[in-house]
């Protein structure tokens, strides 16, 4: 059986840590699965960052090469998303986090570590936690973004088991 | 070759979520199933005794394919047909070894995180020639059994 796979996000001040999260939807609010038509970011401003983990658990042996890019959907003007890996949690916010542009395809992914650092999660190991290092999302604008919904866009998280 | 592939191709359990398992013969005529019994085991079994490992089969769920690494011999057959080339039989090879694993790629939309999951299984192997020099044969296979041969 293949290693299970599910999202997780930490929130809040303290970490709040919800695993098999629905969505990761952003917003003007520091939660989980934002409700986005309640919770919209305003033209100029940033979401709130997501702080975003993989999490393995069941009878696999080793997961290694975990990579995430922005495999589809198109940016609309004045609209950007930043992310960054392997970062430490801090809470939440809306202040400019400072990364760089998500990348776009397999050759420039983002490289994931475990949650302790390695370059695989190995299951059992000493002090394993099945987590992955974190991923920090932000979606940033500028007064220049079209009102409305933004485009759909799809990412791809990729890992290698045995 | 036939007979081995057609002997180890009985008596297997497999997990729906699988389109292809594996299992592996050591030189001692042991076998070990990814499935067996009902119970999985893991792949580190094999990890720890690579330098013992004769063949490393991978079958698809129905039966129908069969992938098969020759480690003595460094060879690779799908079914009983070799899948490499004339200039790769001649060459002599040293230090033969697995290559094994599964690429999972998750793609999620922002408010769908499970939009979908593909497996795409790695098999093949890798030696030294006789100058030292690392090379590497790696079949890619979906789950719907296409593959393609790297070298």
């Amino acid at each position: 059986m293949p290693a299970t796979f599910v999202f997780s996000e930490s929130n809040l001040v303290g970490e709040v840590i919800t695993d098999d999260i629905a969505n990761v939807n952003f917003g003007s609010v520091d939660e989980v699965e934002i409700v986005t038509a309640t919770n919209p970011v305003i033209a100029g401003e940033n979401s709130f960052s997501k702080y975003i983990r993989a999490k393995f658990t069941g009878d696999f042996t080793e997961i290694s090469n975990m990579k995430f890019w922005k495999s589809s959907g198109a940016l609309k003007t004045g609209e950007a998303i930043k992310a960054a890996a392997n970062v430490v949690f801090a809470t939440p916010s809306a202040v400019d986090t400072g990364d760089s542009d998500v990348p776009t395809d397999e050759g420039t992914a983002l490289d994931i570590k475990s949650a302790e650092g390695a370059d695989t999660i190995e299951n059992g190991g000493s002090g394993v936690s099945g987590y992955s290092g974190y991923i920090r999302l932000q979606l940033q604008s500028t007064v220049e973004i079209p009102a409305g919904a933004v485009n759909q866009k799809e990412f791809t998280f990729q890992y290698d088991e045995v | 070759m036939n007979s081995i592939i057609n002997q180890n191709l009985g008596g297997e359990q497999f997990n729906v979520n699988l389109a292809f398992t594996w299992k592996a013969r050591f030189k001692t005529g042991e076998e070990i199933s990814q499935f067996d019994n009902g119970k999985e085991n893991k792949f580190k079994l094999i990890q720890d005794r690579f330098s013992e490992l004769s063949y490393f089969y991978l079958i698809s769920k129905d039966l129908s394919q069969c992938f098969c690494i020759d480690l003595n011999r460094g060879l690779i057959f799908f079914g009983n047909h070799q899948v490499v080339s004339e200039d790769f039989l001649k060459e002599k090879k040293e230090n033969i070894r697995l290559i094994y694993f599964r690429r999972h790629q998750i793609k999620m939309t922002l408010n769908n995180t499970t939009k979908s999951h593909r497996i795409q299984y790695f098999l093949g192997l890798q030696w030294n020639n006789s100058k030292k020099n690392n090379h590497k044969s790696i079949l890619q296979i979906d789950e719907l059994g296409n593959w393609i041969l790297g070298v």
